[in-house]
């Protein structure tokens, strides 16, 4: 008895430590041995959805406004890294930076919007017909983005070094990947996090802790816009063509369903969501005809059974993934 | 001693409605005033004014010799004027610790990058945030709260918190409204006690709006009373016990 506390004690220290994260991205280098090129490819796009979904985890689920425009980061990402590859030549690693930042503007207009009263439904709205303009735009600036056709995105390029096969995507996806869940994980965490949880529960409140809620709020939204940014820029050298379909109201609610299954308001559930609801569809595409109705059970299940999303079995079971602000 | 927050005829008017009518008052260090009133006497729109939530329409605020009129409710709040909300203004998700740490937020002085980064030297920051949390709490007789959801507390622990998270950071002015509404009568009266010793050993200012007329009587250096916007009388508890005005106000003695 004496011994299995300890051992459970022991357990429970380790299972604290929040450097044990890094056992995930540390097996997950080893994935190439076993993947074949399409595995690897299923496996590259379940990156870019990690950090689509991680996001707009930030934006709807901890600072809980209803903002709808994901998709038009996630597009106006992926249309800026592929223009400046190949209007201005930029390598793949340069032009991922203005691509991320190009997101982060996208998620400062949204910010106005919210800081000018519009909330809600007004907030839903407003954002879901700026992602059908920028789909608009798409298609209809075809000298630049080539319309319809979609944008041929040249081979991608880190350093001087070619990008041709998914495995090496594969790695300079997952270094992206964690560095960026990192840095979000790093503002949750920190005073940053607390302020903009603070915000969704009690706004008044949060003013009267001497708190700025408006650059707070600017912040999520730009931060937000930045990640979904560079998950459009990895986007499209994933896919290699960007077409204005790819950013559609089908694809917002595969973000939304992402962040509902993984768990609103949770990273880790971000994480969890993305790669389930990336996996899932490829996996029933053996059974045609079939799997939408898999994926439309999947969801209603896990909203009906587990409201918190896949994230509260994780909290469950492994404490190093609670987090401050998500709770079964 | 010199008056921390001032207030000369201030006036609120929303269209047609007159919620302040030139009110005038002062708050003091260590003092502690009770603001009463009947309901709809503009008693939270004081406090509302007062910390920015409200555009006053008329009449100058001053708080340390700072014209604090134009400021919104952050910036105001930022200048050392703190206030409790009347239906509870704690974050229910957090535990009674990240209330707190949410109160100490201007002190944690890491910038962007820092965060980002999770710096050494933010780490720092937030650890001694923490410890300095943790140390309110316990100073208040709550430690043992500290990781429990703040939804999950009982009204009076509630009340605690939120004033252990208005003080966090030392602020010369505190703003309570109705703090002990819905209490219990033994709750009520230690929360009373921490007002008053927060006003005598700390030296803080202290504005209260409070419905318990007894309670106010005890616990109050001084008493304003509001009717229908206009303040009606100001005085110590036994002049205002006695006062015409108050009792016609209060019991419609004519």
């Amino acid at each position: 008895m004496r011994e299995n506390r300890a051992a459970s004690s022991l357990w429970g220290h380790l299972a604290r430590d929040r450097r044990l994260f890094f056992v995930v991205p540390v097996l997950a280098l080893f994935i190439p041995l076993f993947a074949n090129p399409y595995i690897q490819f299923v496996v590259n796009l379940m990156l870019v959805y990690v950090l689509v979904t991680v996001g707009f985890n930030l934006v709807i689920g901890n600072l809980g406004q209803l903002a709808f425009a994901n998709t038009a980061f996630f597009g106006i990402g992926a249309y800026a890294t592929g223009i400046l590859m190949i209007y201005a030549g930029m390598p793949f690693w340069v032009a991922l930076i203005p691509g991320g930042i190009a997101g982060a503007l996208a998620g400062f207009l949204a910010s106005v919007t919210a800081l000018r009263g519009i909330r809600l439904y007004y907030l839903a709205i407003i954002t879901l017909a700026f992602g059908e303009l920028m789909r608009w735009i798409y298609i209809h600036a075809d000298t630049v983005t080539k319309g319809t056709d979609g944008l041929p995105v040249p081979m991608a390029t880190v350093f001087g070094f070619v990008l041709d096969s998914e495995i090496k995507k594969f790695y300079v996806f997952l270094a992206i990947v964690v560095l960026v869940v990192m840095g979000t994980s790093n503002l949750l965490r920190s005073r940053v996090g607390r302020a903009i949880v603070a915000i969704k529960d009690n706004e008044s409140a949060t003013a009267s802790l001497g708190i700025p809620t408006a650059q707070y709020i600017v912040l999520a939204f730009v931060w937000s816009g930045f990640v979904v940014g560079i998950a459009g820029g990895m986007f499209a050298v994933l896919i290699g063509r960007v077409v204005p379909e790819s950013f559609g109201l089908v694809e917002l609610i595969v973000h939304f369903a992402m962040v509902m299954v993984g768990g609103l308001g949770s990273l880790a559930g971000s994480v969890l969501g993305a790669i389930t609801l990336t996996a899932l569809p490829e996996y029933f595409r053996s059974f045609p005809g079939l799997e939408e109705m898999f994926f439309g059970a999947l969801l209603v299940l896990i909203l009906l059974f587990r409201p918190k999303g896949l994230a509260s079995f994780l909290a469950r079971y492994l404490p190093i993934f609670r987090e401050r602000f998500y709770r079964e | 001693m010199t008056a921390l927050l001032q207030l000369a005829s201030v006036s609120v008017h929303f269209a047609g409605l007159k919620a302040l009518t030139d009110v005038s008052l002062e708050a003091k260090r260590g003092e502690v005033k009770a603001v009463i009133g009947p309901n709809g006497a503009g008693k939270t729109t004081l406090f509302n004014v007062i910390s920015g939530y409200v555009a006053a329409t008329g009449g100058a605020i001053r708080f340390q010799d700072q014209d604090i009129h134009n400021l919104t409710p952050h910036e105001i709040a930022a200048k050392g004027v703190r206030r409790t909300f009347q239906n509870g203004g704690l974050f229910g998700e957090m535990t009674a610790l990240e209330n707190v740490l949410t109160g100490l937020h201007a002190q944690i002085n890491s910038g962007f990058a820092g965060l980002l980064f999770g710096t050494k030297a933010a780490c720092a920051a937030e650890r001694e945030a923490l410890a300095r949390a943790r140390r309110l709490l316990g100073l208040m007789e709550i430690g043992h709260l500290a990781d429990q959801p703040a939804k999950d507390l009982s009204g009076g622990q509630q009340r605690m918190v939120e004033i252990v998270r208005a003080l966090a950071t030392d602020p010369p002015l505190l703003l309570l409204d109705e703090p002990a509404v819905g209490l219990a009568p033994p709750v009520r009266d230690r929360l009373m006690e921490i007002i008053r010793r927060l006003a005598g050993e700390e030296g803080i200012g202290i504005l209260l709006i409070e419905h318990a007329i007894d309670l106010v009587m005890k616990g109050s250096d001084v008493i304003v009373v509001l009717n229908s916007g206009q303040k009606i009388a100001e005085g110590k508890p036994e002049e205002i016990r006695r006062n015409r005005d108050v009792l016609e106000a209060y019991l419609g003695y004519t």
